[in-house]
């Protein structure tokens, strides 16, 4: 292995950058958000938790909060399933077209997301359905399933092909042997990919902000429209919850369905 | 019914029948028109150089493959229609295909649950044969947490938990270290005479297809070269690719120049060598004379056998428990010849460029046409 120390030394500056980069404004915002002051400041003036309170006392933002819950929940739901059969689909099957879908695929990626908004807009608009939430989950979930799909497939791609026949030799029908093998063997991808998507939808807002209407306001837009008032502190706190919901789904994921033992197994 | 009519007419004999079954890919044939019987209980290994079709023949029996023409018969049934998860065949593959989510025990489990055993009849018949393969302690691990050998073990017990018909090994040791390679060989056999269960085993370890083998097949660019007992296989190979193929073998080209029943005489480099033949070969024929390494010998002083020549040594290398020395032999057409030679034997110190005299008995000489 590379043990020269210049060799050590180098990837440890990029690791410290990176951590540094990644990290600090996150660190900023975290202890930003305990001032005691009247602004958004850092150092932070002294120790308090007065914005928290001032956050959960606030109706819009528990409400705010609940309707982003809901789209991401909408959203990461239909994903599973869709990208999972997307990516088995396009690596699996070598349908005809794999490549020209591939592209389409990436294709919300590729339009500015203003754009893929108001194309939206106009599509829900006419279908008459923009005011409820569900189109904003299906919105979302529409511009980020390249990762979903991204993420299965790399799961397929290291797939044995043998386990599917090994499951059918068996005595499993293809049904069962789909359901009991493969989706199983797919699990580390399809929830990562799902991590992936609840967390994008509960930060979604470009395209989230031509579907909303003042009744139905999402957290981000909710954030946005108070900035435009006064940034204060209270900001901070959003922000911090955003990182605890972070945190806590990643936990709960190792917890209940034991992410250590999918990541090990082969 | 058709069907029932064939039943009857081949259930009294054979486990598996091939009968004439290709395999075409894009216009090139993987496996060319193979036909083979296999009697209940017996072990056969299909043994054969890379690319040569075992595995493509291994899949259109287990049902992954259709065979583009030919029908293969279970048990007197033909399966050609049947899909492979209702075959009654165990399957260990190269890579195992074990499952990464499951346990050992729920691996073992799987196919029962499939195959709908009775729920009250599992848990003790998964334990009878992870027992069966020496894997009663490791049933709640994981299979990463499970060593190669472990894994093994894990598959075989997974092929066999349901009594299938026939079980098919698809060279699952060619990953192993050569000790734990030998083990694995000699506990398959144990396992397969302790159930009685039909089986097919792929390899291209020649040894472990004369080790654990009733039957061995040869195949090369998917034909089936020879169907054999192992001994039958070493010691009458059917062609040159056979004698090539398994052991050592030396090979002289010579023309017949003459036959009487079952042998001929062959001018090699204007000496007349006299060897077996498995096929009558007319005069003229241009023939390769075939001779193992270990027939070959470094004759002592005064010893006399059917042929010798003068040779020197061009090689030697040390080998334990023998070494194989190649020599060059000038009256033979300056042909290159390996001779095995245990430690006590011939040679003695010998080295390279020292002369010696070789020399071998002529019923030990066989005669392929080129
Ligand atoms: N699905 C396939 N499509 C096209 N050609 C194939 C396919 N499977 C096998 N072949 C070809 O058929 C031939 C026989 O392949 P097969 O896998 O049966 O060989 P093998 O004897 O098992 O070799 P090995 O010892 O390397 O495993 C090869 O030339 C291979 O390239
Ligand atoms: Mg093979």
């Amino acid at each position: 292995m590379f043990r020269a120390a210049p060799f050590r030394i180098a990837v440890w500056s990029v690791v410290v950058f990176n951590i540094i980069f990644l990290g600090l404004p996150t660190v900023v915002i975290v202890l930003a958000s305990f001032t005691a002051g009247d602004l958004l400041t850092f150092p932070p003036e002294g120790f308090s938790l007065r914005w928290y309170e001032r956050l959960l006392g606030m109706r819009d933002f528990r409400e705010a909060l609940g309707r982003s819950l809901q789209v991401a929940l909408f959203c990461t739901l239909f994903a599973m399933p869709s990208g999972t059969l997307a990516a088995l689909a396009m690596v699996r099957y070598r349908i005809r077209f794999a490549r020209t879908l591939q592209l389409y695929f990436l294709l919300p990626f590729t339009v500015p997301l203003v754009v893929s908004g108001i194309g939206m807009m106009y599509v829900f608009g006419d279908m008459r359905v923009l005011g409820s939430l569900w189109p904003v989950g299906l919105a979302t979930c529409a511009i980020n399933l390249p990762f979903m799909i991204w993420s299965v497939s790399s799961a397929v791609n290291r797939l044995d092909p043998d386990l599917e026949n090994a499951a059918a030799n068996c005595g499993a029908t293809p049904l069962q042997a789909f359901f009991t093998v493969t989706i199983p063997a797919l699990m580390p991808g399809i929830i990562t990919g799902a991590l992936l998507m609840f967390i994008l939808a509960l930060n979604e807002f470009i395209v989230s902000i031509f579907l909303v209407d003042a009744s139905i306001v999402t957290l981000p837009v909710w954030m946005y429209t108070s900035i435009r008032n006064i940034i204060t502190p209270d900001l901070a706190a959003v922000s911090v919850v955003y990182i605890l919901f972070a945190i806590v789904s990643i936990f709960a994921l190792d917890r209940w369905v034991g992410l250590d033992i999918f990541l090990k197994s082969k | 019914m058709d069907d029932t009519a064939r039943r009857s007419e081949t259930s009294t004999q054979a486990a598996v029948q091939v009968q004439d079954v290709s395999m075409v890919f894009d216009g090139t044939p993987a496996v060319d028109a193979a036909s083979f019987d296999l009697a209940h209980g017996r072990f056969l290994t299909i043994l054969g150089p890379s690319g040569s079709g075992k595995t493509t023949l291994l899949r259109m029996i287990a049902g992954f493959q259709t065979p583009t023409a030919g029908e293969i018969f279970i048990k007197g049934t033909p399966v050609s229609t049947t899909p492979p998860h209702k075959r009654s065949i165990g399957m260990v593959f190269q890579k195992l295909a074990l499952f990464p989510h499951m346990t050992a025990a729920e691996n073992v489990a799987y196919p029962l649950k499939m195959r709908r055993f009775a729920p009250a009849d599992i848990p003790g018949r998964v334990k009878r044969y992870l027992e069966l393969v020496q894997l009663g302690p490791y049933a709640d691990r994981r299979i990463h947490q499970l060593s190669g050998g472990q894994q093994q073990r894990v598959a075989i017990a997974r092929a066999l938990v349901f009594e299938p018909d026939l079980l098919l090994l698809d060279e699952p040791l060619a990953a192993l270290d050569r000790k734990l390679r030998e083990e694995m060989q000699l506990e398959f056999r144990r396992i397969q005479q302790e159930l009685g269960v039909t089986t097919i085993n792929v390899t291209h370890d020649q040894r472990e297809a004369l080790v654990v083998s009733d039957e061995v097949i040869v195949m090369d660019d998917g034909r089936i070269q020879q169907m054999a007992s192992p001994t039958t296989t070493y010691g009458e190979p059917a062609n040159r690719f056979v004698a090539n193929f398994i052991g050592v073998t030396n090979f002289l080209p010579g023309e017949v120049i003459g036959a009487e029943s079952g042998r001929a005489r062959v001018r090699v480099a204007g000496h007349e060598l006299e060897g077996r033949v498995a096929e009558p070969l007319a005069a003229g024929t241009q023939v390769d004379c075939a001779l193992r390494a270990e027939h070959a010998r470094i004759l002592g002083e005064a010893e006399a056998v059917s042929f010798s020549a003068d040779a020197v040594i061009t090689e030697s290398i040390f080998e334990g428990d023998r070494t194989v020395y190649s020599v060059v032999a000038q009256a033979l057409g300056g042909a290159q010849i390996r001779v095995f030679d245990t430690l006590h034997a011939g040679a003695g110190n010998k080295g390279i460029g020292d002369a010696v005299r070789i020399g071998w008995d002529s019923r030990h000489l066989m005669v392929f046409p080129r």
